[in-house]
């Protein structure tokens, strides 16, 4: 391996990517989203800078319960004070964090677990499968809570639990994309010439499947936004972190619904909603660019099995993928969006 | 040919069943060296020794004297008896009596939005696909988006917050007397419906827009096929082909997203549930965990995931005997 040819490979792995962002920036929808996760990611790395207040300042006791103004654009909570609008600004830290980190960890190991179970098959297939429909029956926002009050609330657990218990869905996409590629020529042809499993499996299959890695990340991303926020209104989130969930259930619990304190709900809803709204876009979008025949409709209804965590429905699928691999290039969508056009 | 299939299906189960059973006892025992250890009460001011016989009164009392092994025997003996252990709450209820308790309050808000988003969905959804690319199905599209990047919660909350607080319209919590008092009264039926109206509709808009996808998407996939281009050929009115051919059809895939959603039917509410303090299932879990009642957490756990299994088993069995089409003998 000369140092060239590394570098040439970098670049062009640089080039691909950038041209994933051309082609996102050229479609509308996808720009809208492309700017507002810029924004984000801005918002949150820019925190300490752009927020007007200390968040944690519990002691602005002459502040409390302002409505919004000038000084406080957001206003101020109702029990301690706090400017929400750098709560605000602060949050968004913990929402991509976590959304972003376990997405990524999520789709290093879902890709794994399906290539190996499509690729190498028979016992390994098995094994992989039989876990997936465990972990798809036990409950997991209950599992989630169980194992942080088991091994604590830090960040770190947080995300590992969410990738623990998330990999199987994008594991049964790809484990069914491997299926097909398995069986084209150059997978066939590569195998004759002598080439390892191993090689097989990074050089020729995992390529083939990164489109649906990317945007299946970007998808669990906002999902894991929401799951995120959830955990944490439950006050189950990082303790020490300022989260537009636990921003919610401070707002609950220190009665912003009873002094009607539409600020102190509404600000950090409007958190959640924005960050979701934004990686669900580029997602959406990306399965447009990538699968021109598909309509965005299936990746909404797909993203809705992800958070449902529903079950059976993949069950079938899994199961129909292997009556005939041939027929099932994403098998993952409603059939509906392969026979679309007109009536 | 089908009878063997029926009893895969099960053996099957049962057999995801134990696995699971497994886990399920060997979760609390993670990253402890001594099972025991959650279970000891606060040193306060004992001495060595004293601690000692407490900590083995401790063990003793929670079965945790005997070797691992015979303790997992133990345990599924147990659960054969249908016992899912002993809750540490005073007065030490049983798992099961506790979970009977709350299993119908939990129902009564899942049941009712399950059946409710299915009507409604299932009329969204014919229209947009009938309507297909006009703006009702644009809207449906839009709605989708909205609702899946808003949390249930947070709509729960701004729910609360005008129709329960601004508008008074409906209780913002749930009356806590509201379980101690019913008594099949009329009056504490309507109490009941009364208190869960807010639960139920910041629940049924997402399961609307769900429902609503896939009928909608599977309504598309059924008209693109040969026996309805034919029904039309044959000069068989709009609504006819629509009735007796589409949605018949269209029912497949919803009978199975309705299976899906039957799992999560007792376990699906927690966050909801918090919100209103509405004292079911979910709430149930939440003060397990945050007194660290053990015994009732796993129980909890393991009866949601049986309950997800048994669902699960039925709705595929079911789905053999609906779709004729599907062959037995080639699945699995």
């Amino acid at each position: 391996m000369s140092e060239r040819s590394v570098f040439l490979r970098v670049a062009q792995r640089g080039s691909s990517f950038l041209s994933l962002v051309k082609k996102l920036w050229q479609h509308p929808k996808g720009r809208v989203g492309l700017i507002l996760v810029g924004f984000l990611v801005l918002v949150a790395v820019l925190a300490p800078v752009l927020a007007p207040y200390d968040p944690y300042d519990v002691t602005q006791r002459a502040e409390k319960g302002l409505r919004p103004s000038l000084q406080h654009p957001l206003g101020t909570t109702i029990t301690t004070g706090q400017d929400i609008f750098s709560m605000l600004i602060y949050g968004s830290r913990v929402s991509l964090m976590i959304g972003i980190s376990t997405g990524v960890v999520l789709a290093f190991l879902g890709a794994l677990m399906g290539v190996m179970a499509g690729y190498i098959g028979g016992f390994v297939d098995n094994l992989i499968m039989r876990i997936v429909d465990v972990l798809l029956v036990i409950p997991t926002l209950p599992l989630i809570i169980v194992l942080t009050n088991f091994l604590g609330r830090s960040y770190f657990v947080i995300v590992l639990v969410f990738v623990l218990f998330g990999w199987t869905g994008l594991a049964r996409i790809i484990r069914s994309l491997v299926l097909v590629l398995k069986n084209s020529n150059y997978v066939k042809a590569a195998e004759l010439a002598g080439a390892s499993r191993w090689y097989v499996m990074t050089k020729h299959i995992l390529p083939g499947t990164s489109h649906l890695i990317i945007m299946n990340t970007t998808l669990t991303c906002a999902g894991i936004m929401v799951a995120e926020a959830g955990l944490s209104f439950l006050g189950l989130g990082d303790p020490t972190a300022i989260s537009w969930g636990k921003m919610l259930a401070e707002a609950q619990g220190g009665g912003a619904l009873l002094f009607g304190a539409w600020w102190w709900i509404l600000a950090p809803g409007a958190g959640i909603f924005l960050a979701v709204f934004s990686f669900m876009r580029i997602g959406i979008v990306m399965e447009e660019v990538f699968n021109p025949r598909m309509k965005a409709s299936s990746s909404i209804y797909k993203l809705f099995k992800h958070l449902n965590n529903t079950y059976l429905e993949e069950v079938f699928r899994s199961m129909e993928d292997e009556e005939c691999p041939e027929s099932s290039q994403e098998p993952d969508y409603l059939d509906a969006s392969h026979a679309e056009g007109p009536p | 040919m089908k009878r063997s299939y029926v009893i895969k299906r099960i053996l099957y189960a049962v057999f995801i069943f134990f696995v699971v059973l497994t886990l399920n006892f060997f979760i609390p025992r993670l990253g402890v060296r001594d099972p025991a250890e959650r279970y000891y009460p606060p040193r306060g001011a004992m001495s060595d020794i004293e601690y000692e016989i407490i900590k083995q009164f401790t063990r003793e009392q929670y079965g945790f004297d005997v070797s691992t092994f015979q303790q997992y025997i133990r345990y599924v003996q147990g659960l054969m008896r249908l016992d899912l252990g002993t809750s540490l709450q005073p007065g030490s209820p049983k798992v099961t009596t506790l979970i009977g308790q709350r299993l119908p309050w939990t129902l009564v808000l899942s049941v009712s939005t399950l059946l409710i988003s299915l009507i409604i969905g299932l009329l969204f959804g014919t229209l947009a696909a009938w309507k297909r690319g006009r703006w009702q199905d644009t809207m449906l599209l839009n709605a989708s988006t909205i609702s899946i990047a808003l949390p249930s919660f947070f709509i729960a909350l701004m729910l609360s917050f005008y129709l329960g607080f601004e508008l008074e319209l409906f209780p913002a919590y749930t009356n806590p007397n509201m379980v101690a008092q019913f008594d099949w009264s009329w009056k504490a039926i309507q109490v009941v419906l009364n208190n869960a109206a807010l639960p139920i509709m910041s629940m049924t808009l997402g399961g609307i827009v769900g429902y609503s996808q896939t009928t909608r998407n599977s309504v598309i996939a059924v008209t693109n096929e040969d026996f309805v281009i034919t029904a039309r050929a044959k000069g068989l009115s709009h609504t006819t082909v629509l009735y007796k051919h589409v949605l018949r059809n269209a029912m497949l895939p919803l009978a199975t997203s309705i299976g899906m959603s039957i799992s999560g039917l007792i376990g699906g509410a927690i966050i909801i549930e918090r919100v209103f303090n509405w004292q079911g299932m979910g709430t149930l879990f939440l003060e397990a965990n945050s007194t660290n009642d053990y015994p009732l957490m796993m129980g909890i756990m393991l009866f949601l995931s049986a309950f997800a299994i048994l669902a699960n088993l039925v709705t595929e069995l079911f789905y053999v005997i609906l779709d004729p089409r599907v062959t037995v003998g080639d699945r699995r």
